[in-house]
């Protein structure tokens, strides 16, 4: 039972998965950052922003670029002695939560402290929601995005409209 | 409706101007908002509120606190009827039907209480005796009729409507206890910047202040803390909420009721877990009075002395006119004093022979009889107390009475900072047991370590407060908090533990254990606390022996004629009161209680007939009611239409795997059984995996898609274990290999078209791809591109058949699935589901997850030949010759055959050879069976011992839960095309 | 619960982590062919009561295997780090 002070929608999800091999991590972010044109966050639930690019740090040497909804995709061409990429845009959704309300809902579904500096607006967190790995993007004050995979996202999504 | 006689025209906390009715076993009762159910009953001058488990007993209200060990009522009707709830912690609510327990036909006339009919089957020690000696059956005469003269509520058997929710929260440092230390620590702690939650378990804060006079000075303080508290943004109060365990991790286990006044709000929850995760933890858990041990102590009209107050002070009740206060302590004596200023009859028995002349004046001022070194020998009365034998210097005398007010001294509530393993230490000025040394995160405060007065609370809780926030990096100046003064004196308490009563003497009023049973058990030898608790149930009781635990401890040690410490304290585990299993699920119920998968085709098989089945996680097409009218007929001719024409099967339950990098080929090397670093691009390979011990772990198909990337597909089941080994080998064992692995499973919408007809169909989807045998041999892989998305086409087949496994980018999943069965209608090409699905391979003779159970070698399921000429250096290579592993009579994979007309196979059947006894674990068992269209009877797979697996010979197999027998003739478990010209066909 | 601290996601329940076994055990080299120290690898155990270092997979989440040392007795961790020691 959603209140009013809370908003639910649900988009597709593009992604690709970028990763360095160990000992080339160095070399791996300049390229990939002179190729994006940007630089990337530093550590892991850092995120990055540029125009409709977002970069998150996912694992040490993993990092996911989220386009927004009809965003071209950047040309990526990722030397091969220095990594690998997989597109993982397919198999995701991205469920948009806003209100007042949010930090009331999520805590029946993640065990994320809302008020920590780790989730502050920016910043990304991996967790457990129901016993499924999610991606928590905090966009604002009252708002954030859950990167949940496809096949879980009609149970997720009801467990969160029940909420 | 009854009239509230014994309520006292003015003050209390109850609002008088918020009139609330409810019921108690039918009666109709009228209290206050602000009342408690114990409070409410009380001033209906309603004494006898329940009956005792094990002698039935009339009992009356004892507390007024979660420590209720005799006021357990049932609450509501229906699906929402709750059993066992102390009175004395329920918030009067309006409407609130509530119904006493254990009493038949009515609470005021119990059958099984007269003369105590059960009572020589009930002692102590009766179970142990009785049912796990040489007598243990006499459990089957007796169960049945102890099971109804014991118990305690009844639950109810409807579902429960209501709505229960677990939710996370976090907070810097947790405060448990809303009393004077509490809110002194909370109001220090976030004076100094901490990010505070309080938890307090009744409706109001104030803990013991609550029993002092509502417009007193302990009211002022109470109101200016509050006051401060709600000031800052970082502090939660959270009332009514029970912290019923602290677990690892410094997480605090917390049960919040709903607020009981006024009409639920739309889908708010009745109760609410909250699982809080905390730096640092202060207890200002309190204290617990305890009950006097004297014969008839349990009698309706035996109150603890603090609860006395405070239904006087607080509730504006009082509950008794002529009144005995006994206690060997000066604080019972304010019980006393305030009864006497409420204008009640009261005479003080203290067992001490000189009283401090201070409270003696003050009686006297208050017109109150005291009589020193006196106490309690025995009470008169059956369901109220009418009067009292009393034990004075002059010899025994008799006094008449409506209300006994005990105090046997003080307990600290100990219980939840023992949870984690702390034993609690023993102090001897305060007679009772305090926590042991606190880790650095964790303190105390109050009278949980023995600082019983108010003013000693409220300092001891600011520097605690302090010291949390500190150790929590916030150290602002928090200023001190104003002072209280109730003049309290604490004194050590002389223990009174007389022995040789008349009647029954009770230590645990909930388990009905007296002294008697503590006696009976140390002269058996069960001397030990821990003995102690298991021979009498002390303590066992929903109340976990709140009031009991320190009055048999001491009985105990004087009985061993040593020291309480010496006697020691049993353990105390969570939780501290109870939890409904429905808060602990909270919405994890019905379809909620797990999530689901679906694939991206999932829609489609509902609006077309698919009777869908769990498997796992996943929900999967059953079979297709179009097929047949229920699931035997429908996979037959599922079966028969892929053997004959082609099927349609969606497959995105696979686990698949995208693995990249200069070293993949090495790594999968490494972690199958057979070799793939030759393997071409553009070619699949069927693999096993073994794990580290020589048993198979998995199966599954790997394609080369270029020199350095590989597409792996797992079982359904083993996809997140194979996953994980994969991860755990690189980052532990070969950190050198540059290979990245990546769960692919939801990116690809996967579906398998298999059947003679299969290329044909695959022809007229995809126009623009090459699919001749030339271009996509078996075992070869295609990719290419449909509507946009990627496509990857793989000729692999599990049923035997011609089949071409197809994976499209999840989102065009269902676009595509419908476009195949467009394209396949002229061929015949129907959907089948995973009965169907598993009766193929069976026929095919292809083991799964039946056969690969976590004990079968290659060499057990005939996969052996697969590790080819000297390959070694795989997981699970060295172990899997061991020589256990290949003793030829070890179960391998065999073929059966029915041969009885009529009869059927079943899976989970046991294998004995003709003529030998059907008895233990035989020589085999089936694993899987199918009816095959092909040879018109039933086949399955079985495990058989080798040296009895002799094909065209015959065992039976026996089903016991079925009380069935079939003879089964050993053949190849290839039923089908051993040649594999249908792959081709 | 068990709380345990992931080196790059923070302070997490167990719940989002696998347990992986012995971390202090040594995994003999792929193709080391004697039986003996595969016997010690897969099934020879100190199970001591005291501090044990165990692998752990902060599988919901960063997906890295951890070095958690933690207490039996108590389970107190007192330490966590990557499996894998270079992360660079």
């Amino acid at each position: 039972m959603v209140s009013p002070d809370f908003s639910l929608s649900v988009a597709d999800c593009p992604l690709i998965q970028v990763e360095a091999w160990d000992g080339t991590l160095g070399q791996f972010e300049s390229s990939l950052s002179a190729a994006l044109g940007t630089g990337l966050p530093a550590s892991v639930g850092e995120t990055v922003r540029d125009k409709n690019l977002l970069i998150i740090r996912v694992a040490p040497r993993r990092l996911w670029l989220a386009l927004d909804d009809g965003a071209q995709a950047p040309s990526l061409a990722i030397d091969p002695d220095l990594g690998c990429s997989v597109c993982l845009g397919e198999g995701r959704v991205r469920f948009s939560l806003a209100g007042a309300d949010i930090a009331s809902v999520l805590s029946t579904c993640i065990a994320v402290d809302w008020h920590a500096p780790t989730s502050a607006p920016g910043r990304a967190v991996q967790t457990s929601f129901h016993h499924v790995p999610v991606l928590l993007l905090r966009t604002g004050e009252t708002s954030c995005d859950l990167v949940a995979p496809r096949s879980f996202a009609r149970s997720l999504h009801d467990w969160l409209a029940d909420g | 409706m009854n009239v509230q006689n014994k309520r006292l025209p003015g003050g209390g906390r109850i609002d008088r101007s918020y009139p609330v009715e409810f019921s108690f076993d039918g009666q109709k009762m009228a209290g206050y908002r602000g009342d408690t159910l114990a409070s409410a009953l009380l001033a209906n001058g309603a004494t006898l509120v329940g009956r005792s488990f094990k002698y039935h007993r009339p009992r009356g209200i004892l507390s007024a606190g979660p420590e209720e060990p005799n006021a357990l009522v049932t609450l509501g009707t229906a699906g929402r009827r709750e059993p066992n709830l102390p009175a004395t912690t329920l918030e009067l609510d309006d409407g609130m039907v509530a119904e006493s327990q254990n009493r038949w036909p009515s609470l005021a006339f119990d059958v099984q209480s007269v003369n105590g009919l059960f009572a020589p089957f009930l002692s102590a020690g009766f179970y142990y005796k009785t049912f796990m000696g040489p007598t243990r059956r006499a459990w089957k005469v007796y169960e049945h009729f102890i099971r109804k003269a014991a118990g305690l509520g009844r639950a109810g058997t409807e579902p429960d409507p209501d709505r229960y929710v677990v939710r996370h929260a976090f907070a810097d440092i947790t405060i448990v206890g809303g009393g004077p230390a509490g809110l002194s620590a909370a109001r220090a702690a976030a004076a100094a910047g901490a990010r505070v939650t309080l938890i307090e378990q009744d409706f109001l804060l104030g803990g013991q202040l609550l029993a002092e006079r509502s417009d007193g000075t302990a009211a002022s303080w109470l109101n200016q803390v509050e006051a401060e508290l709600k000031s800052f943004e970082t502090v939660t109060l959270m009332k009514r909420t029970s912290a019923f365990g602290i677990y690892d991790g410094d997480v605090i286990g917390l049960v919040e009721q709903r607020d009981q006044v006024g009409p639920p709000r739309t889908g708010e929850a009745r109760q609410t877990v909250t699982m809080l995760r905390a730096r640092s933890i202060v207890f200002a858990t309190g204290a617990i009075e305890r009950p006097m041990v004297f014969a008839n102590n349990d009698r309706p009209g035996v109150m603890l002395a603090s609860a006395a107050r405070t239904y006087l002070n607080r509730f504006a009740v009082l509950p008794g006119r002529k009144i005995i206060v006994t206690a060997a302590n000066d604080g019972a004596w304010r019980t006393a004093f305030d009864c006497a200023a409420a204008g009640a009859e009261v005479t003080v028995a203290d067992p001490r022979a000189a009283p401090p002349a201070a409270l003696v004046a003050e009686a006297a001022r208050l017109g109150i009889t005291v009589r020193a070194a006196t106490r309690i020998v025995d009470l008169h009365g059956g369901r109220a107390v009418r009067g009292a034998t009393l034990a004075g210097p002059d010899g025994q005398f008799e006094a008449a009475c409506d209300l006994v007010c005990m105090s046997g001294g003080w307990s600290p509530t100990v219980h939840l900072t023992s949870h984690l393993g702390i034993k609690p230490r023993y102090r001897e000025d305060i007679d009772g047991f305090v926590p042991g040394a606190f880790p650095a995160n964790r303190f105390g405060a109050g009278a949980m370590m023995g600082n019983y007065a108010a003013a000693d609370a409220i300092e001891d809780g600011h520097r605690v407060g302090v010291e949390a926030a500190s150790f929590c990096g916030k150290s602002a100046p928090a200023p001190a908090p104003s002072k209280l003064d109730l003049g309290e004196t604490v004194t050590t308490m002389l223990r009174d533990v007389p022995s040789a009563q008349r009647g029954k003497a009770f230590v645990d009023f909930q388990m009905d254990v007296t002294t008697k049973d503590i006696e009976l058990a140390h002269r058996e030898g069960y001397e030990s606390v821990e003995h102690l608790k298991r021979y009498t149930t002390l303590g066992m009781g929903t109340d976990q022996g709140k009031t009991s635990n320190f009055p048999a401890l001491s009985a105990m040690a004087a009985l061993r004629r040593s020291t309480v410490p010496e006697t020691g304290t049993t353990t105390f585990r969570p939780p501290f009161t109870p939890v409904a299993i429905g808060a602990l699920a909270g919405r994890a119920t019905g379809h909620h209680f797990k999530p689901f998968r679906r694939t991206p085709m999932h829609d489609w098989h509902l609006a077309n007939g698919a009777d869908m089945l769990e498997v796992g996680v996943w929900m999967r097409p059953w079979f297709y009611n179009q097929s047949g009218a229920d699931v035997n007929e429908a996979y037959v001719a599922e079966m028969r239409n892929v053997r004959q024409a082609a099927g349609l099967m969606d497959i995105s339950t696979l686990g698949k795997i995208d693995l990249q990098g200069p070293d993949a080929a090495t790594f999968l090397d490494r972690v199958y059984a057979n070799g793939f670093a030759k393997l071409q691009v553009g070619r699949a390979r069927y693999g096993v995996m073994l794990r580290d011990d020589g048993i198979v772990f998995d199966d599954g198909t790997t394609t080369r898609l270029a020199e350095n990337r590989f597409f792996m597909t797992t079982s359904t089941a083993k996809a997140a274990d194979v996953l994980s080994r994969l991860e755990f080998l690189l980052d532990t064992a070969w950190p050198e290999l540059r290979v990245a692995v990546a769960s692919v499973s939801d990116e690809w919408a996967a579906m398998s078209v298999a059947g003679p007809k299969s290329r044909a169909i695959l022809a007229a989807a995809f126009s623009s791809l090459d699919i001749s045998d030339e271009a996509l041999p078996h075992m070869g892989a295609q990719e290419g591109e449909w509507k946009g998305r990627a496509l990857r086409i793989l000729r692999l087949s599990y049923s035997g058949e011609r089949a071409y496994e197809i994976y499209v980018g999840a989102t065009a999943g269902e676009r595509l699935w419908s476009h195949l069965l467009e394209a396949g209608r002229p061929f015949d090409l129907k959907p089948y589901g995973v009965e169907a699905l598993g009766a193929l391979r069976v026929e095919k003779g292809h083991v799964a997850g039946p056969e690969i159970d976590g004990r079968t070698t290659l060499d057990d399921l005939g996969l052996g030949r697969m590790v080819v000429g000297k390959r070694s250096g795989f997981v699970g290579d060295v172990l899997r010759r061991r020589p256990a592993l290949l003793a030829p009579d070890r179960q391998r994979l065999v073929g059966l055959e029915c041969i009885e007309d009529g009869k059927r196979l079943r899976g989970g059947a046991i294998l004995f050879l003709p003529g030998s006894k059907a008895h233990g674990h035989g020589r085999g068992r089936i694993t899987s069976v199918t009816f095959s269209p092909e040879r018109g009877r039933y086949v399955g797979l079985a495990l058989l011992a080798g040296d009895v697996a002799t094909e065209g010979s015959e065992v039976v197999a026996v089903y016991p839960m079925k009380a069935e027998t079939v003879r089964a003739r050993i053949v190849s478990p290839v039923f089908l095309d051993p040649q594999g010209e249908r792959l081709h066909g | 619960m068990l709380r345990i601290e992931c080196p790059c996601c923070g302070p997490r329940d167990h719940d989002e982590f696998r347990y992986g076994g012995d971390a202090s055990v040594r995994r003999p080299a792929h193709d080391d062919p004697d039986p003996e120290a595969w016997y010690a690898y897969v099934y020879v155990r100190e199970n001591p009561a005291g501090l044990h270092r165990e692998f752990w997979q902060h599988v919901i989440g960063c997906r890295q295997w951890l070095v958690v040392e933690r207490d039996t007795r108590n389970h107190v961790v007192s330490s966590v780090t990557f499996a894998r020691t270079s992360q660079a």
